[in-house]
Order: C-alpha cells, then sequence, then structure tokens
C-alpha cells in the first residue's frame, strides 16, 4: 500500500472513529430484549409446573403417610435409595421424591437448553443473527446477554413455581416453610443453567440447534441415570461423583449445600467462558 | 473524498470445493453508490459478510471507514447500516418494538428519520413480523438499515419483495443519501435499478472480482434484444449488414436479432417498410456476464 493510501486511511480513520462510538447499553438492550422474548415462555413454564408442584403438596394432606412409608418399606433397599422413598411421609421427603429428585431436573432443565441453544446455532438457522450483529454489538455481548437474560428468566420460573407451592402449602395448612420452599427452588437455579451453558456452548460450537439440544439432554438423561445406578449398587456407587445430581442434593430436605452450590455456578462460569471463546473464533453462517 | 470500503486480495474460501471470494481488491470512494453486481452464487453475500467480519478471511485484509474489518468491527458497525440478503427478524415482534431494541442498541433516541422512512416506504410497524409479507418485511429491513443515518449503507438485493411504486421510492432515498455524501455499497442482479442509482459497478463472477467501470459503460455495453414485425415479408440480408446486428433470424415479415451498436441505422433502414411491431428489450444482467463476462463453473456462495 502507498504511504499516500496508509496518510489517507489513517485520516478517514480519525474521522470515522468519533462516529463509531460503541454504544455502552448494548449489552443491557439485548439482555432486555432477550428477556422480553422469552417472558411468555417463563409464565407457561412457571404456571405448569407451578401447578404441578402445587398438586403434589394438595394431595398431601389426603394421604395417608403411615400407609406411604410402609409400601416404601415393601421396596428392596437400593431401589428406596435410588429414587429417595426413605421418607414419604413428610412433606419435604415427598416433594423430594415427587418434584426436585426427578421432575423439575429432568424437565425444567429444558427451558435454558432450549433458550440457549437457540442464541447462536437457532438465531443462525433462522437466519436473524446478520441483522443483530450488524448492530455494533460484541459477539461475547452476544452469548453473555443470552446467558444473562436466560439466568434471569429462570429465576422467574422458579419464583412462580415456589410462590405457587408454598401458597398452595400455606392454604393447605401444610408445614412447609418459606426459606426451605425458596432454598429448594434456587437449588434447581445452578443446576438447570449448567445443562444451559452446556447447550450455548454446543451452539456456538456446531453451528446446528438440534445438536445444542442434543448434547445437553442426553448428558442429563445420562447423568440422571448414572446416579440411580450408583444409589442401587454398591460397586459402582463411585460412578456417582461423574453425576452432577450427586452434587446438586436435596436442598428440600437438608437445605443448600452451598459448596455445591458454587462448584456448579463455576463451571457454569466456565463453560460460558469456553463458548465466548469458540464464538469469537469462528464464522457465522446463515 | 476518501475510500470508506477497500480491500486488498481479500480470499475467503470454504467447503470441499473452495467455493467463496478470490483476490478481491476494491476501493469504494466516499459519497458513492457502487454497486456490487454478479449472479447468484458469484460471491456477493460472501464478500459482504466478509467485510462485516461474520466470515473471517482465509487471506487478504480489508478497512471499512478506515478501519480494519478483523481489529475494530464493532466500531465500524456503529458506522454502517446493514440490510442481509436473506432479511429475518423475529416473528413474534412487531417492526415498532424492532426498530426500538436496534436504536437501543445502538444507542439512538431519535427516531424522527426512522419514522419518515416508514412513512414513505409505507411499512406497517404495527403488525408481527410473522404476519407481514416478504415485502413488508423487506421494508423494515430497509428502515432498521438506514434510520441511524450511517456513513456507510451495505444493502444485499434491497428491493427484492418490493413493488415498483415502492422500489421507486426506495431508489429515490438511495439518491438522497448520496446527495448527503454517505456512501453505499449496493448489491443486486437487477440491472435497471443499478443503472439508476449507481455511479460504479464492480462486477463479481465465481468468486473473483472481474471488472470495476462506471455504470453507464457497463450499460452500454448491454446489447438489445430486436424484435420487429413489418406488414409484410422483408429483405433480411440489408439488416445482416448493419453494423453490431448479430443472430438475425427472418421469419416472414417477423425479423429478430441482437443488437450491440445504437440503434439509430436499424431505426432507419425499418423506417423505409411498414413496421406494424417493434421489441426493444435490454438483455438480463445473467445475459450480460454470459456474454461479456464468459461462462464459467459456479463460485462463491452468493
Amino acid at each position: 500500500m502507498s504511504s499516500v493510501g496508509m496518510r489517507r486511511r489513517h485520516r478517514e480513520k480519525r474521522r470515522h472513529a468519533a462516529k463509531g462510538r460503541t454504544p455502552g447499553g448494548a449489552l443491557f438492550a439485548l439482555i432486555t430484549h432477550t428477556a422480553r422474548m422469552q417472558f411468555r415462555s417463563v409464565i407457561v413454564w412457571g404456571l405448569s409446573l407451578g401447578l404441578y408442584s402445587a398438586a403434589i403438596v394438595a394431595t398431601f394432606t389426603t394421604m395417608d403417610a403411615g400407609q406411604m412409608d410402609r409400601i416404601a418399606d415393601g421396596l428392596p433397599e437400593g431401589m428406596r435409595e435410588a429414587f429417595s422413598l426413605t421418607d414419604l411421609s413428610t412433606i419435604e421427603g415427598l416433594l423430594d421424591v415427587r418434584v426436585f429428585g426427578f421432575i423439575f431436573p429432568l424437565a425444567l432443565t429444558f427451558f435454558p437448553i432450549l433458550a440457549l441453544s437457540g442464541a447462536i446455532a437457532g438465531a443462525e438457522e433462522r437466519g436473524t443473527i446478520d441483522v443483530l450483529l450488524g448492530n455494533p454489538v460484541r459477539r461475547w455481548q452476544l452469548v453473555v446477554g443470552n446467558f444473562v437474560a436466560t439466568a434471569v428468566s429462570l429465576l422467574g420460573i422458579l419464583a412462580i413455581s415456589g410462590l405457587s407451592t408454598w401458597a398452595t402449602a400455606l392454604l393447605e395448612d401444610v408445614d412447609l416453610t418459606l426459606g426451605r420452599t425458596a432454598g429448594a427452588f434456587l437449588n434447581l437455579w445452578p443446576f438447570c443453567l449448567f445443562f444451559g451453558g452446556i447447550a450455548i456452548l454446543c451452539s456456538a460450537i456446531f453451528h446446528r440447534r438440534s445438536l445444542a439440544i442434543a448434547v445437553p439432554g442426553f448428558l442429563l438423561v445420562g447423568s440422571y441415570l448414572i446416579d440411580v445406578i450408583g444409589k442401587v449398587s454398591e460397586d459402582l456407587e463411585g460412578l456417582r461423583d461423574y453425576s452432577i445430581f450427586s452434587y446438586y442434593g436435596s436442598a428440600i430436605k437438608d437445605g443448600i449445600d452451598w459448596t455445591d452450590f458454587g462448584g456448579i455456578t463455576s463451571c457454569t462460569f466456565v463453560l460460558v467462558l469456553l463458548t465466548v471463546f469458540a464464538f469469537q473464533r469462528r464464522d457465522i453462517y446463515t | 473524498m476518501g475510500a470508506v470500503v477497500e480491500t486488498e486480495g481479500l480470499t475467503k474460501t470454504y467447503g470441499r470445493k473452495s467455493r467463496g471470494i478470490e483476490n478481491v481488491d476494491l476501493t469504494v470512494e466516499e459519497g458513492e453508490v457502487f454497486g456490487f453486481l454478479g449472479p447468484n452464487g458469484a460471491g456477493k453475500t460472501t464478500t459482504i459478510r466478509t467485510l462485516l467480519n461474520f466470515l473471517r478471511p482465509t487471506s487478504g485484509r480489508a478497512w471499512i471507514l478506515g478501519l480494519d474489518t478483523r481489529r475494530e468491527s464493532v466500531r465500524i458497525r456503529a458506522g454502517v447500516g446493514n440490510l442481509p440478503g436473506e432479511f429475518t427478524l423475529e416473528d413474534r415482534m412487531t417492526g415498532e418494538k424492532l426498530l426500538r431494541f436496534f436504536a437501543r442498541m445502538r444507542g439512538e433516541r431519535d427516531l424522527g428519520y426512522a419514522h419518515e422512512l416508514v412513512e414513505r416506504l409505507g411499512a406497517d410497524l404495527h403488525r408481527p413480523m410473522r404476519r407481514l409479507s416478504r415485502g413488508n418485511k423487506q421494508k423494515i429491513g430497509l428502515v432498521q438499515a438506514m434510520f441511524h443515518k450511517p456513513p456507510l449503507l451495505i444493502l444485499d438485493e434491497p428491493t427484492g419483495g418490493l413493488d415498483p411504486l415502492v422500489r421507486e421510492e426506495f431508489l429515490d432515498v438511495i439518491e438522497e443519501v448520496r446527495s448527503e455524501g454517505r456512501t453505499v455499497f449496493y448489491s443486486s442482479h437487477v440491472l435497471s435499478e443499478v443503472e439508476r442509482v449507481c455511479d460504479r459497478v464492480g462486477i463479481i463472477r465465481d468468486g473473483k472480482l472481474v471488472d470495476v467501470e462506471p455504470t453507464r459503460a457497463l450499460v452500454n455495453k448491454a446489447f438489445r434484444h430486436v424484435v420487429l414485425t413489418f406488414d409484410a415479408p422483408v429483405d433480411p440480408r440489408p439488416f445482416r449488414a448493419i453494423p453490431g446486428v448479430q443472430a438475425l433470424k427472418a421469419d416472414g415479415p417477423r425479423l429478430s436479432f441482437t443488437l450491440h451498436e445504437e440503434p439509430d441505422a436499424l431505426v432507419k433502414l425499418a423506417a423505409q417498410h411498414r413496421l406494424v411491431g417493434m421489441e426493444y428489450e435490454r438483455p438480463s444482467l445473467e445475459e450480460v456476464f454470459l456474454t461479456y463476462y464468459g461462462e464459467g463453473e459456479d463460485g462463491g456462495g452468493g
């Protein structure tokens, strides 16, 4: 390139740079936009799971606790351990079996998986990513913005479900404290987001939303099965170390284990960092 | 005036067949409307996506507004209005909400020009995107690309789906953009539009920039399809002898041929007979490419 061309370029660069300041609010705008887009899903997911959980609480008063325990006692010990059927006479034990140990972690996790698989690969498949990135938004902002918005939306779902559950307990005069309920629902937050983190990482790597759903979905079910097998068989108990379910624990009965809570959160943070790293270095296709 | 878009040996290859663009050297000056022409699959969209850093160049470099497209793409996009070739937005949102979202992303508070454009183009901002026709979606796309009055507009097939009246209004807007000293990078395969608004054209084929020239030169290159119908059969030999007449076919009173020169001699000769019908058609750009830029295998990504 000629020196004249270089000078001209630098002159142009200075002139246009003043116009080309990046608006500081791009990330905030992205977060609020994504959260708004997810609002309807938050209501649907929150009410659906909240109603299910509330129904479990409502039926507790009609159950014969002693009979439930006797039925559970008739099952093999391994099976009782595997499915946490050791304490069905308390509302905490029942919720642990029917809500927090099975339906919620397996179903609710698909909210962040579906939302974050669409953040990159889904936007490429829909063709919306070109318009979005035509704006002065950095790639890391797209990743973080989507993740933060989904985390906030997930919190909204948990709040709706938690309040439905606790309010039902209050109305039905079931002995379930707000603190214990809030802890149990909050404990789902990093757990679900961990799989959301895997989804957005896959979304950044594979360019295909179906893979970004399938991989974390497979890991979720696989992790659950490993945990169950580890509980059933003493010989395979060591396998549970490889399952996130063993770190998820049972907050409704034991309260939140903040060490595990922090550990899962840290792993999720690493997944988001890896996503930023992967997304920065690849082409965008539509 | 200086270069607003500049590339040096810009190359992007992908896929097993090494599709993409190869050694594109291009300069777009400030204040001009630059037509970027090529058949489908020639590499127009690949070039634009590489300029916007959606695709990483395999080799070569590019600058927009004097900024390196790899290192300073965010600052570049602050000064660029972009309309992708396949314009798609979130189905559930209305145009109004989307425009407000884009304005927040850009830190732009004044939507006055956006609403002026909406009115001129007849865009519907109040219905969800999924309920809009292709043309109405395209209008929203044009508004989102232009509402912040960027120094550079990059428009990929901007008139797709627009009806003729709206297309004319849009081309008026483009002329106003030029009169304001702003620059337009206009990718298209519609020759009439390019002729109307573009100062210069770059022609890309099979991923290679084969020519850059003033629009007038390209238009003059283009031959015409001519069909003359007389009231009785005429001797085709004088017509065949006119300079620029090629591929003449005589079918009774009807003569059809291509004309590669000005029509003056032809009109004078035809006027010696009783002419009952005359068709004088511009070829499609595809034909111009095949005629002047040769045939070859399909190239890049669009």
